[in-house]
């Protein structure tokens, strides 16, 4: 079964540019088109675990955040079957004038939680947080590593079908590292949940995924078996450095 | 428009509870906290009443109630709009991390404005039972002509909205038309009888703020009906303002976040 069909999708960025001759004091602007992603389809099966991988700016954020509906393509469609889905991001709605405690309800219900359903999961997403009673200070009095690991805490009970994650997140001190990341590899190894993966760690999408789609300037160069796909994007990768 | 409405129900508890958090979230840290809702209305309509009846010393009967209704549907209408331009810039770091319908944010941003306008409202009463003013059952048309000026702020600050993303001018041209229509409502002065024939009369027909204030005061210290055609008539004006509004926002709300 489908989880997600992603067909012919192009994602045109259009940067506005400075004239720098202008002359007087009007500025003028020049448009000028990016494409970012061009003609990318594939298909991903329900239950499955895919790695994106490809040097910086070749799309894959883009891919994520178009899958997510946050951008709508350019051209293209994308199905998801009916299935909910989230981006995987930190302090998503926060206000840092609020309590701890009060942003987990402001972040929890901008994801489309219902209030029930957040008072149902406080007290574990509390004790996850490990702030104890620092949950009812106000979050800009947070020391980064605090922040993180509430931002954290609220992630970890996203419980869509399809789950997009930008770099797979460990945050806070070392404890709170291992203990993040072991809670990242519980969501993504769900079996009933399908899974992107963007990642620069070509070690750690080896581990966790059954293939890879390999982007390079906006386009699919590769798509296939993890194991294949990484040897060669590896051996591509090493034969840019040599070259520089 | 019915995706609309599910969109609204379903958002809805978010929105609640995003207005309560940025209410709260002005005063945090005060020492007067939620009284700051109060003191910030009431001083100001002190002000007023000490300018207008020690300064001004106007022949309207009631005022400073008369000056206060008009600044009350003024700061409405003003601070919506005027926030709207750079709404979706502000909101930055929710549009680029999950998808909500951009009217959403609009909704929370009226809901904050409406708090306050209910607030300056109920100072308005408390300040008409002191001056004994004399309350009909045409009181009740209020809730008309607040339902048009609603209706007409949304619309208008939805299409600001929508261009404030793709132009940084927008803030600055809207807060200078902003100026000129409020001189324009007679919020100081009354329409009626300040402004010479025959302008105070198409004043009143084409500047729909100058309408709405006008008419709420006849119905809140006059005890005059209010002409309901013309009301009728700009309810018909914002439901089409809101239509073009909502579909300017569908079109493009997702590409909004790769702009700002």
């Amino acid at each position: 079964m489908k989880a997600i069909s992603v067909k012919n999708i192009e994602v045109d960025y259009y940067t506005i540019k400075e004239e720098k001759e202008a002359k007087g004091i009007l500025k003028k602007f020049k448009k000028q088109k990016f494409t970012a992603l061009h003609n990318v389809s594939f298909d991903v099966e329900k239950g499955t675990v895919i790695g994106i991988i490809g040097s910086n700016g070749s799309g894959k954020s883009t891919l994520l955040k178009t899958i997510a509906n946050i951008f709508e393509p350019d051209k293209g469609k994308i199905n998801l079957y009916g299935n909910t889905i989230n981006l995987l991001s930190l302090g998503t709605g926060f206000d840092p004038e609020l309590s701890g405690y009060e942003n987990i309800f402001l972040s929890g219900m901008l994801l489309g939680f219902s209030k029930k359903l957040i008072e149902s999961k406080l007290k574990s997403i509390i004790d996850f947080s490990e702030l104890g009673k620092f949950i009812y200070n106000p979050v800009k009095t947070y020391s980064s590593g605090m922040y993180s690991k509430l931002a954290f805490s609220i992630m970890a009970i996203l419980d869509a079908d399809i789950l997009l994650i930008d770099e797979v997140l460990s945050v806070g001190d070392i404890h709170f590292q291992e203990k993040s990341y072991n809670k990242m590899l519980e969501l993504i190894n769900d079996k009933k949940r399908t899974v992107l993966i963007v990642s620069h760690s070509t070690a750690m999408i080896e581990q966790l995924c059954e293939k890879v789609i390999w982007l390079d300037q906006g386009t699919i160069r590769k798509i296939g078996n993890t194991h294949d796909i990484i040897n060669e994007y590896r051996k591509y990768a090493r034969s840019l450095t040599k070259l520089s | 428009m019915k995706t609309v409405i599910k969109n609204i129900k379903k958002n809805f508890p978010y929105i609640l509870y995003s207005t309560k958090s940025k209410l709260k979230s002005e005063v945090a840290g005060s020492y007067l906290n939620s009284l700051w809702w109060v003191i910030n209305p009431l001083a100001m309509m002190l002000i007023y009443m000490f300018v207008v009846i020690i300064v001004f010393k106007s022949g309207e009967p009631n005022f400073p109630i008369f000056v206060f209704i008009g600044l009350t549907l003024w700061d409405f209408f003003n601070r919506t709009i005027s926030s709207s331009s750079k709404l979706i810039k502000s909101n930055r770091n929710i549009i680029n991390k999950v998808y909500i319908p951009k009217y959403i944010l609009l909704i929370i941003n009226t809901f904050v404005i409406l708090f306050k306008f209910l607030i300056s409202l109920a100072i308005i009463f408390v300040f008409m039972i002191l001056f004994k003013v004399t309350f009909s059952f045409k009181i009740l048309y209020f809730l008309p002509i607040f339902i048009v000026l609603y209706l007409l702020t949304f619309g208008i600050s939805l299409i600001i909205m929508h261009l404030g993303v793709y132009n940084t001018d927008v803030h600055n041209v809207i807060n200078i038309v902003l100026k000129c229509v409020f001189y324009f409502s007679g919020i100081f002065y009354n329409i009626c009888t300040k402004v010479p024939q025959p302008f105070n009369k198409l004043l009143l027909l084409f500047n729909p703020i100058a309408t709405l204030i006008n008419e709420s005061r006849n119905v809140l210290i006059n005890n005059v009906t209010p002409n309901l055609l013309l009301l009728f008539n700009w309810l018909i004006v914002s439901i089409i303002i809101n239509i073009i509004g909502f579909k300017l926002i569908k079109k493009y709300e997702n590409s909004y976040s790769k702009v700002i």
